[in-house]
């Protein structure tokens, strides 16, 4: 393999270009020929419609020449042809019609929509496109069509619910922040390592964070990533790539699952513009059941009483007078219960001809924030696309583009915390001034934190060009080439206005923490498809190469005592600064790709994927790693023996196997270094030993396996798909933990252990009813995920011995088990498991919990009748997870309203254990083992209206005005038995998401 | 027929394109090189200004993370509300809370991160010991200064982890296979290590401050460290010897008479201090312990200790803040007051400073006979605080005494006052009644949870735990 040794980036380059250059020539010579001899023929002319009006757009074929035009905007047509010849009509998602010519010259001709287009529909897998029917793998989709409908701006709160095997937790309410995803389940012990691949054109996008925990730690449970700066409008359909067959061709990198992205592109046909504008409210989805003041400070008296405390100390404020007694604030309506208002616009123009079509787009997002202030965040960009061909058909030219501006600006500090612990007698957040109120020092008042501000700009550029030449009808050469590029600024001030006045603090003691990041990548792909056709068996093959490189450049500054507060923004006025970081890193990656499909007899179907992979993230010996899959279809419905009935209309069963892997582990993990540290001492900047040593580490790999039926009942109104899968990672690589006396807490290294993810994935698709007038279809998708860890050799003498088990998923958590509370003490209780007397970790800390879903989905109902449509989605989850406690009942905050049933005086036996003000040593021990317990693992299971969105079509207003109004609902409504709360959460403690009720209109023309 | 041609044409086009795709080759696109901020560990030495970066490095760690930091994360903070010196006012999301309470568990993060960042340094400073050592490029004396700064530095974080966490494994090497299964060593052999290792670094470090301050470790901040260790350790003689050697170096070091600049960055007491961050910046404990308003957020001086101060005692007026909200009033410690960042840093955290190597000789030479000895140093100290020579004669009393003035002198002073009381044996009698949560096996911390996982060569937990 190793032709040329020296400037291989280059040669590359100059390869895929060489080969996109072919069609040039070609393509003057296509143009040269004569097209076509119509002295014969006669102009047959007419429209084509739908149910709904005319149908711009539809390809109008004489069968069996190339002779074709294409439906204008009123749905009109005109084309050349002979009375002996017939015309096909085909548009995607329609039956194609066939009409014989005749003596008749104008056709109007009426197309129906294709109950059977759910299995026509051509799918992209990433390098290739499939029809439904013959696919292979497992490849889940949504469209345009469910994104519009939803009014959010991250990606992955439009496939939320809507996909089987893909599990979506939002981690924050406040915007910008970010969304967990679980392609089938956590494959690496490493819990930063279970993210997919992520495609926008053929592009990578990378998800890595962009954030730093110097700037938004306070405000986001975890660094944002890039992911929300992907336009929501421009996107056309969102395919998820899971099984072996559909992931091996991304090798290394497809082992988490693979999202594609793919972006709206301009139909043939007169120039349309649509324009939507839309404007809404957004509140939090849920609070927290919170004592009220006479609960609160009855809590608290009986608190010092237990604590034989007779005079309330002097810092008792809320009890002892200082703060008012018959004060009562509800915080969390006062923190975090404003309305957010959101407004959104988006416009596009779009149109072409046969040999090239348009789009170009543009969006605008703005939305405020719940808690109080003027905090907004606003979303605009771009996007347009061109695809051109050549009219013999042989060369084609596609480019892509989108540009997004994010400019977000919160408070630096999530309030939640504040407005679930603040007392509820706590005093007045103003003074009769209207100046911030502090109530003599005896409070820090939770607004003042406001007064630091979160603010970040993100701009994001990406851009893909595909140049294809078709050399003959069977051979194609193609190649891509990609550009992004991510710039994103981010800062947090702390001025000393959040202090108390009374401290005298002045600007001094002000400070700016700045984030800037700088990612590029490129990215050249060029391929060669090959199609051979003999009669029974067709086969397609596919080979090609990649070649990325990505540098991020992260600078990361603070700095400390500013001359004003009004030069906050200023780091030149900061009288000390200091670097953390300053950071260059460069990614490589290449890879070399393959794909075999053949197909028998339209009923057996082979495909076979393969890839190569090297990545510069590991060390010389371990650059480079091999990824193949199987899979194979059989179409039953193809046999003989199914031709002859009515019930079955589609049938097929599927398999694959094969292997991908993960490289996320970070890059320069291999080498031997001292990193800069930023910190300085006698003036100097220090030096830190970046890591253990381990040079050797390699590719963690997953092995897929999935078997599934998919069936079509009576005309495929009824559509089920099921399938059952198994992944297994092992090799696993990790920063395996390592006692501290090394320096470090981790070593990256291979881990000899393998994790199972199984599960079994449903989707059924109903149309109920399907008329003119009146249609109703519904979607029910159901997955049942089992995450386990199989094998770990050694396990028990391991730093994962009280973090793993074998046979339980990656999800347990080892706590007490709670054993009520005691009758005579009031304290909680827990099982002494080794019997000594003592509850200690980790000898009694043996119970092992189960974090994980138990099984998730969704079910979507659209109904259209005449002008009205309607579509709603019932999302449900099925799991436990950590409640939300606020420590010791008894102390200075406030408690869940359970909290009333405490332990009062022995031989009580309530739920909660005795109250105290922090002096009882034992019960303040037992809270936090509590907190720790299987008490504190509770049901967090929630059925939640998603969305629900009404619109109706208003007749045509004038000469092809097309105009509708639309009502949608975002998280309208949860029920769930979780008292900390909204269920859906990663880290507690953080704003939940919002309930979204939004109107618009849509105009088109 | 034709199909059948074309087929065969088009399948040679694509074998060719497919050759010319796979003749890139596979090896060396992926090579990258260095990131722009690390160095490889072996060059780091080769150079006098890096050797010297990776040394100061770890100073910035200990001044910033772990049990000598000043914030209220560090041991200044948290055993003075362990123990008697600060009472805690603040909720139980602070660190402090579980140190007030006595109710530390072994899975306490704030445990675990003074033992993680402990090691963390030893680490470094163990890769510094044998970097310079494989070094053939650094001069003799950047070889002799490093090693001598690396073994110091080992021997006083090991010193802190012994007092804190009882038997612990004692780390001279950069080998984790070797490190990771280290075992517990009982405390008498760890300061057998400690001893040997300031005796190397005695006699490697030079006598005068290395660069700007006294903020390197010299000769006789090894030997402050090692008469502590000897006192410690009960080694009386020894001890009383080298509180000799740096008392007695007057080129050095000398009395602050003035109270009010004892801990001022150019004080002739100061044996070792910490340089801030940057030029202008102060000290973390100016933060953690001023009280700016009242009532105290977090901690205040606890009235015991206040009241422990004679009404003549010059250092309650030197060093004792207050603040009242009309009603009562709130003490701290306001040895170091300068929080804010000025044109020109003015005071430094002192870690060894010349007051307690009069108080270790004091002990020292009580406990070997030398009653006389002993009132001389412990009057010194008396003196200088603006009070009379000690009434006492005996030795219990000389002792209690000089336990008073260690208290009175050394509050909030990386926890003195609870090593004191632990090695004199007094905790149970000093804390009775003032810390309801103390239960003797408190002397201890909890070793980490996570490191009995990790290592189980370290088991068994302390008791208590």
């Amino acid at each position: 393999m190793k032709f040329i040794s020296a400037n291989n980036g280059l040669r590359v380059l100059f390869y895929s270009l060489t080969l996109a250059s072919f069609p040039c020539s070609a393509l003057a010579r296509a143009h040269a020929s004569p097209l076509g001899e119509a002295y014969f023929q006669q102009s047959i002319t007419g429209t084509v419609s739908d149910a709904s009006g005319s149908l711009p757009g539809v390809i109008i074929m004489v069968k069996g020449t190339t002779r074709s035009t294409i439906s204008d905007g009123e749905g009109r047509f005109s084309i050349a042809a002979a009375n002996n010849e017939v015309l096909v009509f085909s548009f995607t998602g329609f039956k194609a019609v066939e009409v014989a010519i005749g003596e008749q010259t104008i056709f109007n001709i009426m197309l129906q929509e294709d109950a059977t287009q759910l299995k026509e529909l051509e799918i992209n897998a990433g390098y290739y496109s499939v029809k439904q029917k013959e696919s292979t793998g497992s490849i889940s989709r949504i469209t345009a069509k469910d994104i519009e409908t939803q009014p959010v701006t991250n990606v992955l709160a439009t496939m939320q619910g809507r996909m089987p095997g893909v599990s979506i937790t939002q981690s924050t309410g406040t915007p910008g922040g970010g969304f967990d995803i679980a392609i089938r389940g956590r494959n690496s012990l490493r819990g930063d390592a279970n993210a997919p691949l992520y495609i926008i054109d053929g592009v990578p996008y990378s998800s890595e964070s962009i954030g730093s925990s110097y700037t938004s730690a306070t405000l986001f449970p975890v660094t944002s990533n890039p992911l929300n700066s992907i336009s929501l409008d421009a996107i056309a359909s969102i395919e998820v790539l899971k099984d072996a067959d559909a992931t091996a061709i991304y090798g290394s990198r497809g082992a988490n699952g693979v999202v594609l992205i793919t972006t709206k592109k301009g139909a043939v046909g007169k120039t349309q513009v649509s324009i939507n504008a839309s404007t809404g409210v957004g509140n939090i989805t849920r609070f927290m059941d919170l004592m009220n003041t006479q609960q609160y400070l009855a809590m608290r008296a009986k608190a010092f009483e237990n604590d034989g405390v007779t005079q309330y100390p002097e810092y008792a404020y809320d009890i002892n007078g200082t703060w008012g007694r018959n004060r009562y604030t509800d915080w969390q309506k006062e923190l975090t219960g404003g309305t957010s208002e959101i407004t959104a616009f988006q416009g596009s123009v779009s149109g072409g001809t046969g040999q090239t079509q348009f789009l170009f787009g543009t969006n605008y997002h703005t939305q405020t924030s719940v808690v109080p202030g003027n905090f907004i965040y606003k979303k605009g960009g771009g996007n347009f696309s061109l695809n051109h061909s050549s009219t013999d058909e042989r060369f084609k030219l596609s480019l892509s583009g989108s540009y997004v501006v994010q400019d977000n600006d919160q408070p630096a500090f999530d309030p939640t915390i504040d407005s679930r612990s603040l007392a509820p007698n706590a005093p007045a957040l103003y003074d009769a001034q209207g100046n911030l109120n502090w109530e003599n020092g005896t409070w820090t008042n939770p607004l003042a934190n406001l007064a630091a501000e979160f603010k970040s700009r993100t701009n994001d550029f990406i851009a893909n060009s595909v140049l294809s030449y078709k050399i003959n009808d069977d051979l194609i050469i193609k190649s891509s080439f990609g550009y992004s590029t991510t710039n994103h600024d981010e800062t947090r001030t702390a001025p000393s206005t959040v202090y108390n006045p009374a401290f005298n603090l002045g600007s001094e003691y002000s400070a700016l923490f700045v984030n800037t990041l700088n990612r590029r990548s490129w990215i050249a792909e060029p391929q060669v498809s090959y199609k051979l056709d003999l009669n029974r068996a067709k086969i397609d093959v596919l080979a090609g190469g990649t070649f990325q490189k990505q540098v991020s450049n992260n600078l990361t500054q603070y700095g400390i005592g500013f001359t004003s507060n009004s030069l906050i923004y200023n780091l030149a006025a900061a009288s000390s600064r200091t670097i953390p970081l300053s950071d260059e890193i460069t990614y490589k990656y290449q890879a070399f790709f393959g794909r075999i499909n053949l197909k028998w007899d339209s009923k057996y179907i082979i495909n076979f994927t393969a890839r190569r992979d090297g990545s510069s993230r590991f060390g010389p010996k371990n650059q480079f790693a091999g990824f193949a899959a199987l899979g194979a279809a059989w179409i039953i419905s193809e046999e003989k023996f199914l031709k002859n009935q009515n019930v079955l209309s589609f049938g097929k069963i599927r398999g694959s196997y094969g292997s991908t892997g993960s490289d996320q582990i970070g890059d320069y993990q291999f080498l031997d270094t001292y990193t800069s540290s930023g910190v300085m001492y006698q003036g100097i900047v220090g030096l830190l030993p970046s890591r253990l040593y381990n040079p050797d580490f390699g590719w963690e790999k997953t092995k897929k396996l999935e078997a599934a039926l998919e069936l079509g009942f009576l005309k495929d109104r009824i559509f089920l798909t099921a399938a059952y899968y198994r992944n297994r990672s092992s090799n696993q690589l990790v920063g395996l933990p390592v006692p501290a006396t090394t320096g470090f807490t981790s070593l990256q290294a291979n881990l000899n252990a393998t994790v199972q993810n199984t599960g079994f994935e449903l989707s059924l698709d109903t149309k109920n009813i399907d008329t003119k007038d009146f249609s109703w279809s519904t979607n029910i998708n159901l997955t049942l995920p089992h995450n386990k860890l199989v094998s770990f050799p050694g396990l028990e003498s391991s730093v994962y011995k009280e973090q793993y088990r074998i046979g339980k998923p990656l999800a347990i958590r080892m706590v007490y088990n709670y054993k009520g509370v005691n009758e005579q003490t009031g304290v909680y209780q827990f099982e002494d498991v080794n019997g000594d007397g003592q509850i200690t970790s980790p000898d009694d800390k043996q119970t092992a919990v189960d974090l994980s879903p138990e099984f998730y989905g969704g079910l979507q109902n659209q109904v259209r009748y005449k002008s009205w449509t309607l579509s709603f989605l019932f999302q449900f989850v099925k799991q436990k997870n950590q409640g939300f406690t606020l420590g010791n009942g008894g102390m200075m905050n406030n408690q869940p309203v359970e909290l009333v049933n405490s332990w009062q005086a022995p031989g009580d036996s309530n739920s909660y254990q005795v109250y105290t003000t922090g002096f009882n040593s034992e019960a303040v021990t037992a809270q936090s083992l509590y907190e720790s317990s299987t008490a504190n693992i509770v049901d967090a299971s929630f059925i939640r209206l998603k969305n629900i969105a009404v619109s109706y079509t208003l007749p045509d207003l004038s000469n092809g005005l097309k105009s509708s109004i639309l009502l949608q609902a975002q998280n309208l409504l949860t029920i769930t038995p979780y008292k900390g709360g909204d269920p859906e959460f990663g880290t507690l403690g953080f704003l939940p998401p919002l309930r979204v009720i939004s109107a618009g209109i849509q105009l088109t023309f | 027929m034709y199909t059948q041609k074309k087929s065969i044409s088009g399948f040679r086009a694509f074998s060719f394109t497919l050759l010319v795709l796979l003749s890139v080759s596979c090896d060396s696109f992926v090579d990258v090189e260095l990131p722009k901020s690390q160095l490889t560990g072996s060059s780091v030495f080769l150079e006098s200004n890096t050797a010297n970066a990776a040394m100061v490095n770890i100073y910035a760690g200990i001044r910033d993370q772990g049990i000598l930091s000043g914030t209220s994360l560090g041991i200044s903070h948290n055993l003075g509300v362990y123990t008697d010196e600060l009472t805690f006012y603040g909720a139980s999301s602070y660190a402090a809370f579980y140190f007030f309470n006595n109710a530390l568990l072994p899975s306490n993060i704030y445990v675990t991160n003074y033992w993680n960042a402990a090691y963390s340094q030893i680490y470094a400073a163990n890769a510094v010991y044998e970097g310079v050592d494989a070094s053939t490029a650094l001069s003799t004396q950047d070889v002799q200064r490093l090693k001598g700064e690396a073994l110091f530095v080992r021997a006083l974080l090991h010193f802190y982890l012994v007092n804190l966490y009882g038997d612990i494994p004692y780390v001279t090497t950069t080998d984790y296979q070797i490190n990771s299964s280290v075992p517990r060593l009982p405390s008498g052999e760890i300061y057998g290590y400690i001893i040997s290792d300031l005796q190397q670094a005695i006699v490697l470090l030079p006598e005068e401050y290395y660069g700007m301050g006294r903020v390197r470790p010299n000769r006789y901040a090894a030997a402050a460290l090692l008469a502590r260790a000897y006192l410690y350790n009960h080694q009386w003689a020894e001890a009383a010897e080298l509180a000799s050697s740096v008392i007695n170096y007057s080129a050095l070091y000398s009395d602050e008479m003035n109270l009010q600049h004892t801990f001022l960055k150019d004080s002739p007491e100061t044996i070792w201090q910490l340089s801030p961050a940057m030029e202008g910046r102060n000290t973390d404990e100016a933060a953690t312990f001023t009280l700016l308003a009242a009532p105290p957020a977090t901690v205040a001086l606890t009235n015991e200790l206040v009241n422990a101060f004679s009404p003549e005692d010059a250092r309650k007026a030197a060093w004792i803040g207050q603040v009242t909200d009309g009603n009562s009033i709130w003490y701290y410690s306001a040895k170091y007051r300068q929080a804010a960042t000025e044109a020109a840093s003015s005071e430094y955290s002192i870690v060894f400073r010349l007051p307690e190597q009069y108080l270790i000789r004091a002990e020292a030479r009580a406990l070997h006979g030398d009653f006389t000895g002993a009132l001389e140093d412990l009057d010194h100290i008396r003196h200088k605080a603006g009070l009379a020579g000690s009434p006492a004669t005996d030795l219990p009393d000389i002792l209690q005494e000089i336990l008073t003035q260690r208290r009175l002198e050394l509050f909030t002073e990386y926890g003195h006052r609870f090593f004191d009381l632990k090695r004199t044996g007094q905790l149970e009698t000093a804390l009775q009644g003032i810390k309801p949560g103390w239960d003797p096996t408190d002397s201890l911390f909890p070793l980490p949870e996570t490191e009995l996982l990790a290592n189980p060569n370290l088991l068994p937990q302390n008791p208590g735990y």
